[in-house]
């Protein structure tokens, strides 16, 4: 009897009838348990549309730009190996007025070789990782935040016209008065010249 | 008491027995349908969120708002609206009356359940026997669907449906053997009616026979098992061989119509089960509400509880065991449940006269 009860080892040699029984309700208790164990575990899975995933800070998710920071370099659309970025801006002096900066990501690999290049490290891979979209056309992300001149850039373009208007006013003056009279070096019109057009540059600095 | 007895009673007495005859066959088949759909409906999505807890999973969540309740029915809806698929080369007449004969089977077997006293639909003194040889007529209409569908898959599975429901007859009807030596009777409502002391929890798995109830109860258990065609006892649906087995080239409210008869199988075996060791609808306490209005819907609900917790546990069992082959199956049902059922018989046989020779319990 305790030779038939014997538990079954590895290569069946032993199997017996009682310990065939044994092993299978042994084996289907204790699996039982473990499947109890699980069904009242946490489940590890996320609600999706509502939870996302945390992922790590270096995730190569999809792009992000600091339109701000950006100097319309076009070093990241070179570093590009597929060319999937696209960008377009108009530069008004120091200003730059955004037109468009798009990433295909029908193309991009994340292959993060935009980001090494920029001067400005103002583009980043960020930790969205889904691209949905109903379209193709949906998968051409706009990266910028907002296209054209924005209040504050077109002031600073008008002063900075205005500046360049007052020292080609000045200039223009001086080349005056040079020609009228060279020996006059104190000239009270060129001196108020002066004062204002330093005036805008202070207000500048201080905005 | 049962329906045409009461139908009887309330009608005026002009009306022919004939068609009090009709009328309460109509009535509990409308009672029995509608707690039938019910069940199925609860069991499907309790299966999916059991499925799911069980792998670390969450199951549906969306339908319906809590836990996605609602769930089965989103997918009952689905499967009637769907199209009706009948092939070509299908033979008609059986692909169209197999379904109706499957679920009708399953149905019929529910006349015999006892869910509270007297709410019984018939009380028939041989309900074991009954139940047990109504719902094995399934495999009928099984192989009429596998036949009819003409596909080789269909018949693949039907044909195992069959070897399987044939061999696990033996064993299933053999540990129903021990509870009826027990109770002295082959009646569902009686045994449960038996197992009514010591406050309500004089049930057949804590009686003096304990010993043999239990061994008993876990080959009742693989054998019904194996007659609901549940896992890991699903060879004639398993979808990695036989793409869907019997059912395979079915679709809309025929596909359903077998998916209700797996789960009006699975409560049937939970009820039988619960009727036979569990005490039927008895429950500590609930003895001190006899009389009162608030007996019958507690028994009732008593008696479902405890049903749907050995359907609980048969989907525990579902995904918990992998599936096992074809020749492992008939090696189970002949060469251990078998001999153990027999065994069993001897021994309870023996037990049994000897608690009532010596001890005249």
């Amino acid at each position: 009897m305790n030779q038939l009860l014997q538990e079954p080892t590895q290569d069946g040699s032993q199997r017996t009838w009682f310990g065939n029984v044994y092993s299978a309700i042994r084996s289907t208790a204790s699996g039982m348990g473990v499947t109890l164990r699980h069904l009242f575990s946490k489940p590890v899975t996320l609600q999706y549309p509502e939870e996302r995933p945390i992922v790590d800070d270096r995730y190569r998710g999809v792009h992000y730009l600091e339109q701000d920071l950006c100097i319309y370099c076009d070093a990241c659309a070179k570093a590009c190996p597929i060319d999937c970025i696209d960008m377009e801006a108009v530069r008004h002096g120091k200003e730059l007025e955004w037109k468009t900066f798009t990433v295909d990501y029908q193309k991009c690999m994340h292959c993060e070789l935009c980001v090494y290049p920029c001067p400005k490290d103002c583009i980043h891979l960020g930790q969205e990782i889904t691209h949905l979209a109903e379209d193709r056309s949906d998968l051409v992300h706009e990266l910028l935040s907002y296209t054209g001149l924005t209040e504050e850039q077109k002031v600073r373009i008008a002063e900075a016209e205005a500046k360049k208007a007052a020292k080609k006013a000045a200039l223009a003056a001086k080349k005056a008065t040079e020609v009228k009279e060279p020996t006059e070096a104190e000239d009270p019109a060129e001196t108020q010249d002066a004062v204002e057009t330093e005036n805008p540059e202070e207000e500048q600095k201080d905005g | 008491m049962g329906i045409v007895q009461f139908l009887s009673d309330l009608l005026p007495e002009t009306i022919p027995y004939w068609a009090l005859v009709l009328l309460g066959a109509g009535i509990a088949f409308a009672i029995i349908i509608a707690f039938v759909s019910v069940v199925a409906i609860f069991s499907v999505w309790l299966e999916r969120k059991v499925a799911g807890h069980i792998q670390s999973r969450l199951g549906p969540m969306y339908v319906g708002g809590w836990h996605g309740w609602a769930q089965s029915i989103a997918d009952g809806i689905k499967l009637i609206l769907k199209e009706d698929v009948i092939l070509t080369d299908a033979d008609r007449p059986l692909f169209k009356l197999a379904p109706c004969i499957v679920l009708g089977t399953a149905l019929a077997a529910f006349v015999a359940v006892p869910f509270a006293p007297g709410v019984v639909p018939a009380d028939i003194n041989l309900g074991v026997f009954f139940i047990v040889a109504v719902s094995s007529l399934t495999t009928i209409g099984v192989l009429m669907a596998g036949w009819g569908s003409n596909n080789k898959w269909s018949l693949y599975g039907a044909m195992r449906e069959a070897a399987q429901v044939a061999s696990y007859e033996i064993p299933l009807g053999l540990s129903l053997m021990m509870p009826v030596m027990y109770f002295g009777s082959f009646s569902l409502s009686q045994a449960s009616e038996m197992q009514a002391g010591w406050g309500g929890l004089h049930w057949y798995i804590f009686s003096d026979s304990f010993w043999i109830a239990i061994p008993s109860f876990v080959l009742f258990f693989t054998a019904a098992l194996a007659e609901t065609k549940r896992a890991p006892f699903d060879l004639p649906e398993s979808e990695s061989e036989l793409v869907a087995g019997f059912h395979t080239e079915y679709s809309g409210i025929r596909f359903s119509f077998f998916f209700m008869e797996e789960y009006a199988a699975m409560y049937l075996m939970s009820a039988i089960g619960t009727a036979l060791w569990f005490g039927g609808w008895n429950f500590p306490g609930l003895y001190l509400l006899e009389g009162t209005a608030l007996f019958t819907p507690l028994a009732i609900a008593v008696f479902v509880v405890k049903s749907m917790f050995l359907v609980f546990v048969m989907m525990w069992v579902r995904w918990t065991v992998p599936r096992i082959r074809i020749d492992q199956v008939m090696a189970l049902g002949y060469k251990y449940l078998t001999p153990i059922g027999l065994f069993l018989v001897l021994v309870a046989s023996v037990w049994e006269y000897i608690k009532f020779s010596m001890m005249g319990v």
